[in-house]
Order: C-alpha cells, then sequence, then structure tokens
C-alpha cells in the first residue's frame, strides 16, 4: 500500500511542480521555490518507491503480483534484481527513475543558466507528470496487490499446509489438458484469508518466475541504458519547447546539444547492447532482425542524430554572427520529434497492437492503458506541432538564407535528410501493421544499401568542404590521399575476399572512404585538442561497423549437421567433432561439447538445451566461437542419444488418393481409397477402411494396403512392413469423407541396427559469420565518440 | 535557401518513391482466416497456433521442418519450411508464417514464433472447476 501512496503523491507533486515552474515561468512571484522543493520531492518520492519495490523483489513479498508474476525464490540475486523491470510496471518505473535523476541535474544545470529554469523545469515536470501517471495505481503501478485482478495461482506456489482449509475448495481449479491445479485469487478468497488470520505472504509461497530466455546478463544491462537513453531524449525535446515558449532560439542550441549527444551516446548503446543480446544468447542468429522493438527504438536514434548534423551548422552560424542561426527550425522539429517518437515506441511496444508481428510478445493491456498511451502520444505531438505553427512566421523571418552547393553547411544538412529519409523508412515499415500489412526484412535492407553508401562518401566529402563556399580543385585535393587509400583497399577487398557484388563493392568503398578522410583528420588532431576528435570517431566507428554488417550477412555461410558423438565432420572449413555433454548448473541444463578445429589450434563450444520448468519447453542456447576475422557460431537444433527412435528419422506425410511422397529412395503413391461398407459402418459393425498404396522402390513395384479396422469395440491401425524396401509404413489417420490419409514411413532395420550401436547424435545449426567483430568495435567507437563531442559541447554550453 | 529545398527535396523524393515502390512490391496482408490462406495461393503472413498434438516433423534428408497450425475458427493446415525448426518453437503461443499455400500444403519462407516474453504473464484459458 505504501508504494502506491508514494507513487500518488509523487504525481501530485510533479504537478504542483509543473504549475508552480509555470507560474514562475509567467512572472508570478515567490513560485519557482516550490517549484524546485516540489520537484526534488517528486524526485526523491521516486527513488524511495524504486528502493521499495526493488526490497520488496529481494524479499520476496508476493502480495504484489507484480512480483508474483516475474519473481521466484530460485532466481540468484543479480537475475532477482532485474525482475524489477521484467514486465511492463516495473520498466516504467525504471524509466519514471531514470527520469527524475536526469531531472535533478537538469535542474541544477539550467538554474545555472540565466532565466532558463522556469521554461525548461516546467516542461520537463509536463513530462515527468504523464510518465508518473502511467505508474500510478489507476494504470500500471507494481504495487498493486494481487488480489485486485482475478488470477489463476499454480498450486505449487501455494503453501501446502492450507490446501484442506474449507473454504479453498470453491477456488481450486484445474486445467484438464495438463492437469495443472489452480487457486484462483480474488479480493473474495483474500478476504476469507484474512478473516482467517492467514497473511498472504504465508499463503503464497513462490512466483512465477523469470521466463528463461531473460535469465541471463544481458538482462541486468539492456533494460537500464535502454531506459536511460530514453528518459534522456526528453531532454532535447523539452529544451526546443521552453524556446518556443520563451519565443527565443538562440541560446537552446548550445545548451541542448551536450543533452542531445548524452541521449544519442545512451540510446545508441542501448539498442546495440540487445542485439548483442539477441546474438549470442537468444539465437536468433543475428544482431538485428528489423523486429518492430528493435525498429521503433532505433528511429528516435536515427532522429537525433540527424539533429546533431544541424545543430552543428546553426552554432556555426551563430557564432559567424547571424542572429538565431541556420536550420533554426530543423533543430526545432527534430529534438521534439526524437522524444515524440520515443513516446510512440512506448505505444507500440506496450499497447499491443503489433501482436502479430514481433518476436516478442506482448499482452493487450486494457482498453485503459490503450487509450492512455494513445493520448500521451497525441498530447505531446500537439503541444510540439501546435507551437511550431504558432511561431512559425517569426522562426521564417529570423532564418533567411542561402547555403552554396559546396559548403559544408549544405553537406551536414543533406546527413541530416538521409537520416531523415532512414527513419521515415524505418517507421513506414514498422507501422505498417497497425494497418494489416506487413513489410518482408529485405523492404528495410534493399531501401538502407543506396542509403548507407550516401552516408558513407557524403561523410567523407563533408569534412573535406570548408564552411560557406569551396571550389571543387581544391575539395579533390584535400581528397586525394584518402581516395587512393580507399580505391586500393577497395580493391584488394574485392580480390582478397572475392566480393563480386558491385553494390557491395560500392558500399565497402564508401565505408573505406569514411574511414580513411576521418582518420587522417583524426590523425592531425591527436597532436593538438583531443576534445574535437568526438566526430571523427564516431564516422570511424559508424563506417567500422558497416563493414562489420557487409562480412557478417551478406558473407555468411551456414549448414545443418548430424553429430554423431565421437566421429569427426568436415564443414566450412573446419572439422567438427561432438565429444559428449554434461549437466551444468545443478542439473538444470546440459552443456554440448563440440570441437571445432583449423589446422592445429582445436577449440571447445558448448552449446546449452534445457526443458525448462517455467514453460515446460525446450530452451536452445548457441555459443559462439569468437575471433577477429570471423565467428564460429553453433546454435544446438536437438540431440538423440541413441536408445529411442521414436520420431526419430521418420517422415508424415498426408495424403489424398493419387498424391505420392517419397521416403528413402522409394515412392508411395496413395492409389485409391479403401472404402469401407457404410451400413455397417453406421449400424456399428466391424469394417475396415484404408489406403490402396503402390510402392516403387528399388526392386518390384508393388500394392499393398494399409487398413484400420474395427473389431467390436477396438479400432486397430494395421502397419505395414516392406522388407525389400526396408520401410514401415503406419496409418495415423484416415478421414471417409475426404479419403485423406495422414501417414508415418520409418526405416525398418537401420533403427534396429541404431538401438544396438547407441548412437548419440547431436544436430547443430553451424554458421561462420566474417567480421561480426568490427559490429561491435564500431558501435564502441561512435559510442565512444559520442560522448567525446558531448564532453566538448558540454564545455561549450556557457 | 533555395539549394537546401531542391537538395533536400530530391533525396526525399527519391527515396519516397522508392520507399513507395518496394512497398507496393513486398506487401504482405496479414491473414487470420485460413480457409482464405487456403483459397487465394499468394503470399500472406498467416497468423494462427500450432497444433501440439500432432506434434512437428523434421525431415533430415530434405531438411524441412513441417507442423500443422490452426486458425481461431479450428481450420488446419499444415506447414512446411525449408531450414530447421526455430529456437522457442515449442514454448510458442502463437505462430505467424510467412508464405503460400500450394499443392496441399503452406509453403513457409519464415517462421516467427512468439513466446510468453517479458510483457506477457500466461493465462490460464480453459480451467475448470474441480
Amino acid at each position: 500500500m505504501a508504494g502506491n501512496i508514494i507513487l500518488t503523491l509523487a504525481f501530485v507533486l510533479a504537478v504542483f511542480s509543473m504549475l508552480m515552474y509555470s507560474f514562475s515561468f509567467r512572472g508570478v512571484k515567490n513560485t519557482l521555490n516550490f517549484g524546485r522543493l516540489s520537484f526534488h520531492l517528486t524526485a526523491m518520492l521516486v527513488i524511495v518507491a524504486s528502493t521499495l519495490l526493488m526490497y520488496s523483489i529481494l524479499t520476496h513479498q508476493y502480495q504484489y503480483g507484480y512480483i508474483y508474476n516475474y519473481s521466484s525464490d530460485e532466481l540468484p540475486v543479480g537475475l532477482l534484481m532485474s525482475t524489477f523491470w521484467a514486465g511492463q510496471e516495473g520498466s516504467f518505473l525504471l524509466w519514471v527513475l531514470f527520469a527524475v535523476i536526469i531531472g535533478i541535474i537538469l535542474q541544477s544545470y539550467s538554474a545555472k543558466r540565466e532565466g532558463l529554469e522556469p521554461s525548461v523545469m516546467a516542461v520537463y515536470s509536463l513530462v515527468l507528470s504523464f510518465l508518473l501517471f502511467m505508474v500510478s495505481p489507476l494504470l500500471k503501478s507494481p504495487f498493486n496487490f494481487i488480489w485486485m485482478e482475478e488470477i489463476f495461482i499454480e498450486s505449487t506456489k501455494i503453501n501446502p499446509a492450507f490446501f484442506n482449509l474449507p473454504f479453498l475448495q470453491g477456488h481450486l481449479f484445474s486445467d484438464p489438458s495438463s492437469g495443472q491445479g489452480f487457486v484462483k485469487m480474488s479480493k473474495e478468497l483474500y478476504a476469507s484469508l484474512q478473516s482467517a488470520g492467514i497473511s498472504i505472504n504465508e499463503f503464497i509461497i513462490n512466483g512465477k518466475g523469470l521466463n528463461p530466455l531473460l535469465q541471463n546478463f544481458w538482462m541486468q544491462i539492456h533494460p537500464p541504458v535502454l531506459f536511460a537513453g530514453f528518459a534522456l531524449a526528453a531532454v532535447p525535446f523539452t529544451f526546443a519547447i521552453a524556446a518556443l515558449l520563451k519565443n527565443d532560439y538562440k541560446d537552446w542550441v548550445r545548451q541542448s546539444f551536450p543533452w542531445v549527444l548524452a541521449a544519442g551516446a545512451v540510446l545508441g548503446l542501448g539498442i546495440m547492447l540487445g542485439g548483442y543480446w539477441a546474438y549470442g544468447v537468444l539465437g536468433w542468429g543475428g544482431y538485428w532482425a528489423w523486429d518492430p522493438v528493435e525498429n521503433s527504438s532505433l528511429v528516435p536514434w536515427v532522429v537525433i542524430a540527424a539533429v546533431v548534423h544541424t545543430m552543428i551548422v546553426q552554432r556555426k552560424s551563430q557564432d559567424r554572427g547571424e542572429g538565431v542561426g541556420r536550420f533554426a527550425k530543423t533543430n526545432l522539429i527534430l529534438s521534439i520529434l526524437a522524444f515524440i517518437l520515443v513516446l510512440y515506441s512506448t505505444f507500440l511496444t506496450r499497447s499491443g497492437i503489433l501482436g502479430d508481428s514481433s518476436v516478442h510478445s506482448f499482452v493487450d493491456p486494457g482498453t485503459i492503458i490503450y487509450l492512455f498511451l494513445i493520448i500521451l502520444v497525441a498530447t505531446f505531438l500537439l503541444l510540439g506541432s501546435g507551437l511550431i505553427v504558432y511561431r512559425w512566421k517569426y522562426l521564417s523571418s529570423q532564418t533567411k538564407y542561402d547555403d552554396n552547393l559546396l559548403s559544408r553547411e549544405l553537406s551536414l544538412f543533406t546527413s541530416a535528410v538521409v537520416l531523415g529519409a532512414s527513419a521515415l523508412i524505418i517507421f513506414f515499415g514498422t507501422s505498417a501493421p497497425i494497418f494489416g500489412v506487413g513489410v518482408e526484412i529485405s523492404f528495410y535492407d534493399e531501401m538502407h544499401i543506396p542509403l548507407a553508401i550516401i552516408m558513407g562518401l557524403l561523410n567523407g566529402l563533408s569534412l573535406m568542404l570548408k564552411w560557406k563556399e569551396n571550389s571543387g580543385e581544391e575539395i579533390f585535393k584535400k581528397l586525394r590521399l584518402a581516395l587512393i587509400l580507399s580505391v586500393s583497399v577497395t580493391l584488394l577487398t574485392v580480390v582478397i575476399a572475392s566480393v563480386y557484388d558491385i553494390v557491395m563493392i560500392l558500399l565497402a568503398f564508401s565505408a573505406y572512404f569514411s574511414i580513411f578522410t576521418n582518420g587522417e583528420i583524426a590523425l592531425k588532431i591527436m597532436k593538438g585538442n583531443k576534445k574535437m576528435l568526438g566526430s571523427y570517431m564516431a564516422h570511424i566507428g559508424i563506417a567500422i561497423f558497416i563493414l562489420g554488417v557487409i562480412g557478417s550477412a551478406v558473407y555468411s555461410d551456414e549448414v545443418e549437421l548430424d553429430l554423431v558423438k565421437g566421429e569427426k565432420q568436415d564443414a566450412l572449413g573446419y572439422t567438427v567433432e561432438f565429444v559428449g555433454y554434461q549437466p551444468i548448473e545443478n542439473n538444470t541444463k546440459y552443456a554440448f561439447n563440440v570441437d571445432v578445429k583449423k589446422g592445429n589450434s582445436s577449440y571447445r563450444v558448448k552449446p546449452v538445451m534445457y526443458i525448462s520448468s517455467f514453460n515446460q519447453s525446450l530452451m536452445r542456447e548457441p555459443d559462439i566461437l569468437e575471433g577477429f576475422l570471423n565467428d564460429v557460431y553453433i546454435s544446438p537444433i536437438g540431440y538423440d542419444d541413441g536408445t529411442s527412435h521414436a520420431g526419430h528419422g521418420e517422415k508424415e506425410v498426408s495424403l489424398t488418393p493419387g498424391k505420392e511422397t517419397e521416403a528413402e529412395g522409394v515412392k508411395i503413391l496413395y492409389a485409391e481409397f479403401i472404402r469401407p461398407d457404410m451400413g455397417v459402418m453406421a449400424s456399428g459393425g466391424d469394417f475396415q477402411m484404408g489406403a490402396k498404396l503402390s510402392v516403387k522402390g528399388y526392386g518390384t513395384a508393388k500394392t499393398v494396403d494399409l487398413v484400420l479396422k474395427k473389431e467390436g469395440e477396438a479400432i486397430n491401425y494395421i502397419p505395414v512392413e516392406l522388407k525389400e524396401e526396408n520401410l514401415r509404413i503406419i496409418l495415423k489417420q484416415i478421414d471417409p469423407m475426404s479419403k485423406k490419409a495422414d501417414i508415418v514411413i520409418t526405416k525398418l532395420s537401420g533403427s534396429m541396427a541404431d538401438v544396438h550401436e547407441h548412437k548419440e547424435v547431436l544436430s547443430i545449426s553451424a554458421s561462420v559469420k566474417p567480421f561480426v567483430s568490427l559490429v561491435w568495435i564500431g558501435t564502441a567507437v561512435f559510442v565512444i565518440g559520442f560522448f567525446v563531442s558531448m564532453f566538448r559541447r558540454l564545455e561549450e554550453a556557457g | 535557401m533555395k539549394n537546401k529545398y531542391i537538395f533536400g527535396g530530391i533525396i526525399v523524393t527519391v527515396f519516397l518513391s522508392l520507399m513507395i515502390y518496394l512497398f507496393t512490391q513486398s506487401n504482405i496482408q496479414y491473414e487470420s482466416d485460413f480457409a482464405k490462406v487456403i483459397e487465394k495461393e499468394r503470399t500472406v503472413k498467416a497468423t494462427g497456433s500450432w497444433v501440439k498434438e500432432k506434434h512437428y516433423e523434421l525431415d533430415k534428408v530434405n531438411r524441412t521442418f513441417s507442423f500443422y497450425m490452426k486458425d481461431e475458427k479450428g481450420q488446419e493446415m499444415k506447414v512446411v519450411c525449408n531450414g530447421t525448426i526455430p529456437n522457442n518453437f515449442e514454448s510458442a503461443t502463437s505462430v505467424v508464417v510467412t508464405g503460400e499455400y500450394k499443392n496441399g500444403y503452406f509453403h513457409a519462407k519464415e517462421i516467427l514464433t512468439k513466446c510468453p516474453s517479458k510483457y506477457e504473464g500466461e493465462k490460464v484459458k480453459s480451467a475448470v472447476v474441480m
């Protein structure tokens, strides 16, 4: 209960703070201190609420529905802590927590700058109020008690001592398909328990636990970083709205710039951590699947990257004394858009609207949440666009410049446009499922290859352009070295790696060109002011990243192998051998040891498989032999210990008369339907029906009858054994109306021999992915570049 | 000012038209009614659930993976995919397959399995009183 009171109070205080700050902005006296005080109180309350939730998780307070749903006694501390953000409620609270921490920093940042605080903090408190409303008890509070809504609790999670309580009997249920027993928790049952003097925490003794897919190291890192990025994206929005409110467009760019870069760095890092998680643990095979959840957080990041470019121009133009500077409108619009896209991403991923198009699945959160999310997006969209329209005329009168075709200004603007095009494409493709239409993954790939080529070329070129004007000759002179280098390295790539696809050659060339032009300048700077290195690092990072994408996505090789224990197999230039398995993690999982050899070096890779008690299904975890030149990615498919051959090496097909199938080189034709005597069938007498099969194998062609016989009460399916063809055919089902027969074909003697030999077979999917390492190195370099730039711009922020 | 608009305009127009063209070429409808999927015989994204009772089959010779899916009305169809079983297939609560229905079964190019993930608590749908 305390948690809900704290969160409600925090919401009220945030609204109060927003009002006080707006009054202060309007010039009402003695309101600023109230605004500050209530903002800090809000922040403290949110921190207390988060601490309380963490404490309740660590002490297993299953009276909270959220904690019951996502955690359990068995989880180790690190993972237990990560259940804080395993569901919607907690992850919203995490977002709010980052928002208040950033808010405290923003408050002291803006208080130091003349006249900035009231407007900025009024807008920021408004954002915070909306986020806090989301975790209020009315919507998605993690502190709502488990009995508030009806919920089925597995009987294994209930203290067995209470099972024979008389009043419990009416609340017991069972699921006929699984035999699992449940207790239906409700307000009613809670009242009965209370009057019997039983606390809910004695009654529910364990939680449902965390989805095994989330039980790993990255769950502890990726969501917090991503939500910190989301929270940071609100700051540039705040500065832009505040500037529009004040109708003053000069200082906000300088003040907002370090925050834009911080948001870009953190959000970018968060996104790629998710990519690494998908690649290394979830076994998606790649780091990026253009999944709506990934896409929706990528779009705001791309917009942030775009605004960085045009903000540089506005800053430079201001320094030259050109009033508010160029691209003032563009910067306002993009800063506002980035945050609205973060909210839109929340809408897409939390409303259940993309239910059918994502690997991430979402429960329908209910109409109220759905409506609130729409209101959330609409409010900020209207606020932003309304203010822009309102100030449009004035803004236009302030910004009247033309840019020379060959100027740094225009090339930076073009970069922003290209990034904008990318954002638009991803936005479009991701939103399409709302209207019942989907796009194929190739849509994103095909659209981004030309964009990436332009980006690389532009990136190299723009650095050589001076502000204002340039002559073509001069530019060529500066680019000569980089051009010669990138042409030669591209040629080397073509020859050594046999890359013959012209599009890929162009893409590689543009990436090399970007690396060499940036590298050349970066080397010069190294001797001077290192703070200026940021943008060059970020660009080199992106270029390295693109090279990694070319290698790993376009030139990856994959095979599926059945590895018999102790037998070596050659695949993809390696010798692979399955050498056995051992139980790990208290016998809950199995690690399958695969030796991968190349030349004289041998490595052991250990993919993991286990049956999860959470959802009773087989979980598979890949293992990767990581190297600079390439990764060997081993993903387990299945394991057969050789003792039972049920379901192995068999083939199941559905046939209708006239249709043919093939198994082990033998052709089996469903020649005709063996009709039962309808009269006998209807009167309940004995009958037989089935399929007449024509079998054509190595020997002579023959005809066999595959039938089911009804004799008395029993229905017998009579299998057919074909000695010569070494096959057994079993009838599983036959429908007298459609005449469709489901048959299973297995090998006869092969399987018998296997039983004696006890061959252990591990099936894996193995792939070699060249230069995946560059994807991670590139990401690291560009994130560091963003931070370096952030510190530089922080110094300039006045 | 002019240069800016001409430049930006050209890029945006080119990519917008490219996008619209590609979209009209590659857009796929979602379809949750299998009767229509079977009738249409064109590429769709069919949504439904895996018929667990009928298991699945891995044909090691032809390297195909096949299983049965059913829609909300209970209409079933066989799905065959070139390749192997997707990870977490067994725990899937629902399946989205992209491909087309031909010669008596659904040829899937892509299988998307949805698992009870972080934003979902499993619900018991068919519980009965003991």
